[in-house]
């Protein structure tokens, strides 16, 4: 590091920071372990939940009679969207299988019959 | 007295006059040395690339190999001809994306055991879908879990494997291995896993707070969002984000650092989704019941008693883990009813423990000397 950059008051004061932010954060959760604050922590959520349900219904009718998506429209297609994402993954997986059954020319027992695969003789090395 | 004007601007023939004492060929040589400075520091910079684009993560060849619900078995390619016995699962942590294991070429414990000779599986997690809200503890270690030992039995033709889990993975590694005594478990390594409630006090304290309802958040939500989850983990160090990226910052010229530490800080933000009942079994037999240390943990129809485990035990703790301390931690080791048991304590965090550059040094070498004996 050279002198300009020593003396460089932000690059200074950011070494401060993450020095002693260990210090602060820890200030910060003590504070939020505190009973009152898990009570009001409690209690937010409470309002939180009832405000998203509120809103959401009263939105998602709004919406349709703007003939707009809500957003339990946009879950419904993220939730067919990963119907065909675990779909996908499971041809791979039986593409796999084919294809080691094929490189061995027969049905196997195991998937992997066949295939030339590592030998399981390897030992650890002598201790020193 | 006439005075002579001096003249508006210098003839173009003539050098322009020196400014603040120096010489032209001083100006030249400062201007040239601030443009190489400015370059130097910057261009570094302009080569760091964005995390979508370029920061490739989990790069070590891999299969799919098995799914079910949510669980994503691979199995990673041996790269040497000769490779030990018993293959190994490593089991992840349910709200943690498996390419923590796996970050880039030389950061990568995946990769380490690979060079190391072991047959390297990895049981990793999708992000759950309202569909998925049911799974509990039950299905994960029973069903999940259980499948893909199965499945490693089978394809590798061994009877037995090592489990290691990582953080919840250690959990529900130790539970599944307590559960299922005859499905093969040879050797078990946990990595800071949590055991004792009482030793997280901040979730504890929330749990147990009578104002927090967790029965009406899993009925309201279903999936507990990734960004709920990944706030209560920044509620434990709330400004350490702040801090990494002011150390990104003094940093900024040093490309192997922020490549690092982008990819850090983008596993960080990308915390899996939790099913809704995994959640409430969490909360309800670990936070609020502690059901550990009492003996008596519910999985399913079971209760699980940890001193059913009798199989070869390590279990790894970092000693400066703010998410997972040692005090929720160090149970373990004394419950586990094996008599071959070993507890390490290294220098390090949560993550850096597993991936950071240190672990290399640290974990890495001894797990592969732990794993290597009773791999055989």
């Amino acid at each position: 590091m050279s002198d300009d950059e020593q003396l460089n008051p932000v690059r200074l004061w950011r070494e401060w920071f993450v020095k002693s932010e260990k210090a602060w954060s820890q200030a910060m959760t003590d504070m939020m372990g505190d009973e009152r604050f898990s009570k009001g922590m409690g209690r937010y959520m409470q309002e939180a939940l009832h405000s998203h349900r509120m809103f959401s219904e009263s939105m998602a009718q709004y919406l349709a009679n703007l003939n707009l998506p809500s957003r339990q429209d946009v879950l419904d297609v993220s939730d067919r969207l990963g119907q065909v994402e675990d779909a996908l993954a499971s041809v791979q997986v039986e593409l796999r299988e084919l294809r080691m059954r094929l490189a061995q020319g027969v049905a196997p027992a195991s998937p992997q019959a066949g295939v030339a695969k590592p030998a399981r003789t390897k030992r650890p090395p002598e201790p020193v | 007295m006439a005075t002579k004007r001096a003249p508006k601007s210098t003839p173009k023939h003539q050098p322009p006059p020196p400014a603040l004492g120096l010489t032209r060929e001083e100006i030249d040589q400062r201007v040239k040395k601030t443009i190489e400075r400015t370059l130097a520091r910057n261009i570094p910079g302009l080569n760091v690339p964005t995390p979508e684009l370029d920061l490739e993560v989990g790069q070590t060849p891999k299969e799919l190999v098995y799914t079910r619900d949510t669980l994503r078995l691979y199995h990673y390619r041996p790269v040497l001809d000769e490779i030990y016995r018993v293959p190994l699962l490593i089991v992840m942590s349910p709200v943690a994306r498996g390419y923590i294991l796996d970050l880039a070429p030389g950061q990568s414990l995946v990769e380490y055991l690979l060079l190391q000779g072991y047959d390297v599986y990895m049981a990793d997690w999708a992000p759950p879908r309202r569909e998925h809200s049911h799974l509990s503890l039950g299905s994960f270690v029973n069903e999940m879990l259980d499948g893909a030992v199965e499945h490693i039995r089978v394809e590798s033709g061994e009877a037995e494997l090592t489990l290691v889990g990582y953080c919840m993975g250690g959990m529900l590694s130790s539970l599944y291995t307590a559960l299922h005594p005859h499905r093969g478990i040879k050797n078990l390594a946990c990595f800071t896993t949590p055991i004792n409630a009482d030793g997280m006090v901040l979730y504890k304290q929330w749990a147990e707070s009578k104002s927090f309802d967790i029965d009406r958040l899993v009925e309201e939500l279903g999936i507990i969002p990734g960004d709920l989850i990944n706030a209560s983990i920044q509620a434990l160090r709330p400004l350490q984000r702040s801090a990494n990226q002011l150390q990104l910052l003094n940093n900024v010229d040093n490309d192997a650092f922020v490549k690092a530490n982008l990819r850090f800080d983008r596993w960080a933000a990308d915390q899996l989704p939790l099913p809704g009942e995994l959640a409430r079994d969490f909360v309800r037999d670990f936070l609020r019941g502690n059901h550990f240390i009492s003996g008596d943990f519910p999985v399913g129809d079971k209760v699980v008693d940890l001193g059913k485990i009798r199989v070869p035990f390590l279990h790894v703790a970092a000693e400066y883990d703010h998410i997972v301390p040692t005090a929720a931690s160090k149970d373990l080791i004394g419950l586990v009813g094996s008599s071959d048991k070993q507890e390490i304590v290294i220098k390090g965090g949560h993550v850096s423990l597993v991936a950071g550059g240190n672990a290399v040094y640290r974990l890495w070498p001894q797990l592969d000397r732990w794993l290597g004996a009773r791999s055989v």
